[in-house]
C-alpha cells in the first residue's frame, strides 16, 4: 500500500505572534515552527497502516526551505521518502490559498499513483480545512473528512467519521481515496535518535513549485491579533437574586438561553 | 578434623610454635604434584581464559582513560585493600569478609613457599628469623580467617539472608564447598604448628593443604569467586564519579542494544558480580514488588555473555533482561553506591534504556507524551511557556541580564508546578532578604533530565545544546536552583555538549549564609528526607540538615544520608503513570512519619510532590511537608519589619 501524507509546517503553539509590516500575515522571521498537529496524526495513521499492511509512506509538503526540516522529522518517524515542493519567495508563499496549494500538491502526487492520500483535518495557522478536500477533487478520487479510524477491507477501506453531537458514521470507500484525519485519534510516536540518523540517508526530493500555474483566487486583506478583553462581573445579592440576574444576562446579553 | 586433633598426641616429639615441613617428597610424588598443578592450572585457564577472551572481545570503552591515576589508586587502597565499602555497609559480615581477604593476602607468601617446599626449594625457613616471624604472623590471620569463614558459612546456610539468594535458584552449593576448602586450608596450616617436622602427620597435613589449594584454584573461575581475581581490577578501572554515562560514538551507537554494544568495562563488571545482593537489598523498586532486581540485571548480562558472547546481534532486552524491569528504575543509585566490587549499575541500566528508546523499541504511552511534550514545549509538564512568563511577572522576579551574581534556574517544577513555584518563591524571598543579586532567564528549557535518564538522547541533546547556548548568550557564570536533578544534569550530563556554568543547589547556598538567617526553632521535631540526586549523586547531606534544623530539633528516619530510600520520582518515573505493586513514595513516607516528627523537610521539588501525594492518603494528622527554602523563609521577620534590610 502506497500512502502519501501531505503535511504542513506551522508556527509553534507558543510562538510569539506579531503581524508583519504589510498587515497581511504574521511575521515569520525567527518564529519557531513545528509540524501541524492534525498532520502529525495523519502521519501516525499512515505509519500504522504501513506497519500492518506493508508498503510505503511518502511525506510531501509545500513550503519554504525550512519546511525541509519538518519533512525530515516525518522521515525520522518512519516515512520512507519525502517530496518538498519548494516555494522560496516568501511573499508568493503568503499569498497562496488552499486551491493553489492543492494544485501544487496534486501535480507532485499525480505520477505517484498512491492508494491513499492522508492530510490533517486542517492547519493550525490558517484553519480553512480545504486543502485535502480540493486535492481529492483535483486527483479525481473520493474523500472523507474528520476521520478517527481506518481499517483496510477487501474492497477498499472502511473509515470512522466524527459527526456533530457525539454521532459517528462508518463509511466503506474504494481506494484510492483521500482522508483528512482528526487530531487525538492515535498515540503519537516519539522521534528517536536512530530515526533521525536513518532519515539522513532517506530520499528527500525537492521540486520547484510552478507558481505561474496556480494563481490564487482568495486574497487576504488584513490580519489582526485577537483583542483581549476581560469582562468579569460579580453578581451580588441573595442566591436567588443572583441566580435571577444570571438567567437574565444569559438570555438578554449572552443570548444562549 | 578428628584426625587433626589426634595428631599432636600421636607424635610427642613436636616443637610447638614452628611450622612442620613434610618429609622430602619422592621423585614420583614430585611428578604427581607437578601433574596435579598442571591439571588444575589447565582447568582454571579453560574457564578463566574464556572469560578473559569475552571481556577482551567486547567493544572498547569510548572516552576511557587511566589518567588521572591518583583517584584510582585511592579507591583501590580504600575499597579493595581496606575493604572499607564492604565493612561500612554491612559491618559484621563485612568485617568477616575482610578477615578472609586479609588472610588470603597474608597467605600469598606462605602458599608460594608451600609449593616450593614440595619441590625441595623452600625459601622461608621455619627456623630462620623472618620465617618464624612470618609463619606466626600468617597464623594469626589464619585464626581470624578460619573463624570468619565459619561465621559466614553459618550466615549463608543457617540464617539465609534473602538477598543472598537468587531468583529461581537453589542456594549455591559451591559457596559451601569453597568455605569448607578455605577452612581446611587454615586448619591444616595451623595444625602444622602442632606436629613434628618431617613426621607422617606433617606430610599428611601438607598434602591436605595442597589438595585444598588445587581444588580451590579451578573452582574460582567457575563460580562467583571469580570476583577474587576480577573485582580488584573492576574497582581500579571503574569510570569513577557517580552514574557516569558514556557518550555515544558514531552513527550506529544507540546505547546497549545487542551484545556488540557491551563495552569491556561492562563485561568486566558483569563477570565481577559476587551475587551479594546488596544492590537489591537497597533498591526501592525491588523492595516494593516491581520486576526490577539490579542484581539480576548484572547477572542477566553475564548469562548473555556466557551463552551468546559479546559479538552477538541478539537483543539484550528480552530473554536475559526484562525491558519492563529496566524501565522501573528510579535511577536512585542505591545499587551503584552499595556495590562492593565497583559495578556501575546506572550506566548499564541507562545504557539499556538508551538502546530501547533511541531505537524506538520502547513503547509506552506516557513516555510518548512526555517526549513529545519535551520536544514541542521544551518542558516536561507539557505546558505553554506563556505560563512560566506569567508566573515570573506575578512574582516580579528580576530578569537575568549578566550583571547579577546568580542566575536563578527555575526548572520545570519551579516554573510550572504549583508546589515547585511556592518553593522557588520562598527561596527568592530568602535571597531578597540576604541582598543577593539574582535574575531568572526570560526563556528556559528543561535540562533534559527525564529524557537523559529514560535514554532519549535525541531530546536530551536538543535541550542541553539549546540551554548551553542560551546560558552562553546571557553570560551566565553561576546558577542556583531548587532542583537536585537540574543541578546534576547541568553540571555533569551537559558536559557531553559543552562547558556548563558553575551550578549549586539552594541547600548549599542557604547553608553558606545560615549565619545571617534568623532562627526561631520550635520544640517540634523535623525529619529530613535526603533526595537521591543530592546525597548519593552530589555527596551532600549536611547542608540541607543545617537549614532544616532552623525549624526544630532534627530526628533521622530509618534510612537516611547516603543510604536514604528514594521517593520514587527519579529516572523520569514521575511522568510514567501508576506503579506496579506498592508505591515507593508510600514506603518512604511511612519511614518518615514513623519518626513522629511534626515536619518533613524536603530539598527537591520532585520528592516534594511524591511525598505530598503519599501523605494525602496516609491517615489523619499527617506531618507538614516543607522544602528547606520554605523553612528558611518562614524564619524571616515579617515583611513590614523595619529590621529587614
Ligand atoms: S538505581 Fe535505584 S531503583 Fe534503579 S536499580 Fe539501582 S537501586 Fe534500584
Ligand atoms: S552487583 Fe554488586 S551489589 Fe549487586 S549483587 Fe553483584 S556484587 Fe553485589
Amino acid at each position: 500500500m502506497k500512502i502519501i501524507v501531505a503535511i504542513k509546517q506551522v508556527p509553534e503553539r507558543d510562538a510569539r505572534i506579531r503581524i508583519d509590516a504589510a498587515g497581511k500575515w504574521i511575521d515569520l522571521q525567527d518564529i519557531e515552527v513545528a509540524l501541524n498537529e492534525s498532520d502529525a496524526y495523519a502521519l501516525e495513521e499512515a505509519l500504522q497502516l504501513k506497519e500492518a499492511q506493508g508498503g510505503e509512506v511518502v511525506a510531501i509538503s509545500v513550503g519554504p526551505e525550512r519546511a525541509g526540516q519538518t519533512i525530515r522529522e516525518a522521515l525520522a518517524k518512519g516515512a520512507d521518502r519525502g517530496i518538498h515542493v519548494e516555494v522560496s519567495d516568501p511573499d508568493a508563499l503568503t499569498n497562496l490559498d488552499s486551491l493553489a496549494i492543492a494544485r501544487l500538491l496534486a501535480s507532485a502526487i499525480r505520477d505517484e499513483q498512491p492508494d491513499l492520500v492522508l492530510t490533517g483535518l486542517q492547519s493550525d495557522d490558517l484553519g480553512f480545512g480545504q486543502t485535502g478536500v480540493i486535492l481529492a477533487e483535483l486527483l479525481g478520487i473520493p474523500h472523507a473528512t474528520l476521520i478517527l479510524k481506518t481499517e483496510v477491507t477487501s474492497t477498499g477501506i472502511r473509515v470512522l467519521r466524527e459527526l456533530e453531537d457525539g454521532w459517528f458514521q462508518h463509511i466503506d470507500m474504494p481506494t484510492p481515496a483521500l482522508l483528512t484525519i482528526q487530531s487525538g485519534t492515535n498515540k503519537l510516536r516519539y522521534a528517536t535518535l536512530m530515526g533521525i540518523k536513518r532519515a539522513k540517508m532517506k530520499e528527500l526530493r525537492a521540486v520547484t513549485a510552478d507558481l505561474a500555474s496556480v494563481a490564487p483566487v482568495l486574497v487576504r486583506d488584513r490580519v489582526t491579533l485577537p483583542s483581549k478583553q476581560r469582562t468579569t462581573e460579580i453578581l451580588t445579592g441573595t442566591p436567588a437574586e443572583a441566580a435571577q440576574k444570571l438567567v437574565d444576562k444569559l438570555q438578554a446579553e449572552a443570548r444562549v438561553l | 578434623m578428628a584426625l587433626l586433633l589426634a595428631l599432636p598426641a600421636a607424635s610427642p616429639a613436636f616443637s610447638l610454635g614452628s611450622l612442620a615441613e613434610p618429609a622430602p617428597l619422592l621423585l614420583a610424588e614430585k611428578a604427581l604434584l607437578l601433574a596435579l598443578i598442571l591439571t588444575c592450572a589447565w582447568l582454571f585457564w579453560r574457564r578463566f581464559g574464556v572469560v578473559v577472551a569475552r571481556i577482551r572481545a567486547s567493544r572498547k570503552d569510548p572516552n576511557f582513560s587511566l589518567a588521572p591515576i591518583a583517584p584510582r589508586v585511592r579507591d583501590f587502597v580504600w575499597e579493595v585493600l581496606c575493604q572499607a565499602k564492604v565493612i561500612r555497609e554491612r559491618p559484621l559480615p563485612g568485617l568477616a569478609h575482610a578477615f578472609v581477604f586479609w588472610g588470603f593476602l597474608a597467605f600469598a607468601l606462605v602458599t608460594l613457599n608451600h609449593f616450593a617446599v614440595g619441590f625441595g626449594f623452600p625459601f622461608l625457613s621455619s627456623t630462620g628469623i623472618f620465617g618464624r616471624f612470618y609463619f606466626a604472623f600468617a597464623a594469626c590471620f589464619a585464626v581470624t580467617c578460619a573463624i570468619s569463614i565459619a561465621a559466614l558459612f553459618v550466615r549463608r546456610f543457617l540464617i539465609q539472608p534473602v538477598w543472598l539468594a537468587r531468583v529461581g535458584h537453589k542456594i549455591s552449593w559451591e559457596s559451601g564447598l569453597i568455605a569448607g576448602l578455605i577452612f581446611t586450608l587454615m586448619a591444616t596450616y595451623l595444625a602444622s604448628f602442632l606436629v613434628p617436622d618431617g613426621s607422617p602427620s606433617a606430610t599428611i597435613l601438607w598434602w591436605a593443604h595442597t589438595l585444598s589449594l588445587l581444588v580451590f584454584l579451578p573452582l574460582v573461575p567457575h563460580t562467583k569467586h571469580l570476583h577474587l581475581i576480577l573485582s580488584p581490577l573492576t574497582v581500579f578501572l571503574s569510570r569513577g564519579g557517580f552514574s557516569r554515562i558514556p557518550p555515544l560514538v558514531g552513527d550506529e551507537d544507540f546505547g546497549l542494544v545487542t551484545g556488540r554494544d557491551l563495552t569491556q568495562l561492562v563485561s568486566l563488571q558483569a563477570y565481577s558480580c559476587v551475587e551479594c545482593g546488596r544492590c537489591t537489598e537497597h533498591c526501592p523498586a525491588a523492595n516494593t514488588g516491581k520486576a526490577l532486581n539490579p542484581k539480576e540485571i548484572i547477572l542477566g548480562l553475564r548469562s548473555y555473555l556466557n551463552d551468546l558472547g559479546p559479538t552477538s546481534e541478539e537483543p539484550l532486552l528480552g530473554k536475559y533482561i526484562s525491558q519492563e524491569a529496566v524501565f522501573q528504575c528510579t535511577t536512585c543509585g542505591a545499587c551503584e553506591y552499595q556495590c562492593p566490587v565497583g559495578i556501575e549499575h546506572l550506566p548499564i541500566i541507562i545504557g539499556l534504556r538508551r538502546g530501547a528508546t533511541n531505537t524506538g523499541t520502547w513503547e509506552d504511552d506516557y513516555a510518548g507524551k512526555l517526549f513529545n511534550a519535551m520536544e514541542r514545549n521544551s518542558n516536561a509538564l507539557g505546558l505553554s511557556a506563556l505560563d512560566r512568563d506569567k508566573f515570573i511577572q506575578k512574582q516580579a522576579f528580576p530578569i537575568f541580564d549578566g550583571s547579577q551574581d546568580y542566575c536563578l534556574w527555575l526548572g520545570c517544577m519551579g516554573g510550572y508546578d504549583p508546589n515547585g513555584r511556592e518553593i522557588v518563591s520562598s527561596f527568592a524571598e530568602v535571597m531578597n532578604y540576604l541582598g543577593t543579586s539574582y535574575g531568572v532567564l526570560r526563556k528556559e528549557k528543561c535540562t533534559g533530565d527525564p529524557a537523559r535518564r529514560l535514554g532519549n538522547d535525541l531530546v536530551f541533546q536538543m535541550l542541553a545544546e539549546a540551554n548551553l547556548e542560551a546560558l552562553k548568550q546571557n553570560k551566565v557564570k553561576k546558577i542556583v536552583t531548587i532542583c537536585p536533578h537540574c543541578v546534576r544534569t547541568i553540571q555533569e550530563d551537559w558536559k557531553e555538549f559543552g562547558t556548563p556554568p558553575e551550578v549549586e543547589h539552594h541547600s548549599e547556598f542557604l547553608a553558606r549564609h545560615q549565619a545571617r538567617l534568623p532562627r526561631n526553632p520550635s520544640q517540634d521535631s523535623v525529619v529530613f528526607h535526603d533526595p537521591c540526586y543530592l546525597d548519593r549523586y552530589r555527596g551532600i547531606t549536611e547542608e540541607p540538615r543545617q537549614i532544616a534544623a532552623l525549624a526544630g530539633p532534627l530526628v533521622e528516619a530509618e534510612q537516611s544520608h547516603q543510604r536514604s530510600f528514594c521517593c520514587g520520582a527519579g529516572g523520569g518515573l514521575a511522568f510514567l503513570g501508576e506503579e506496579h505493586g506498592e508505591r515507593v513514595s508510600q514506603v518512604r513516607t511511612a519511614q518518615l512519619t514513623a519518626t513522629g516528627a511534626s515536619t518533613i523537610a524536603a530539598a527537591c521539588p520532585f520528592c516534594n510532590s511524591m511525598l505530598r501525594d503519599a501523605l494525602a492518603d496516609s491517615g489523619p494528622n499527617p506531618p507538614q511537608l516543607l522544602d528547606i527554602a520554605q523553612i528558611a523563609a518562614a524564619s524571616l521577620p515579617p515583611k513590614s519589619d523595619p529590621t529587614q534590610p
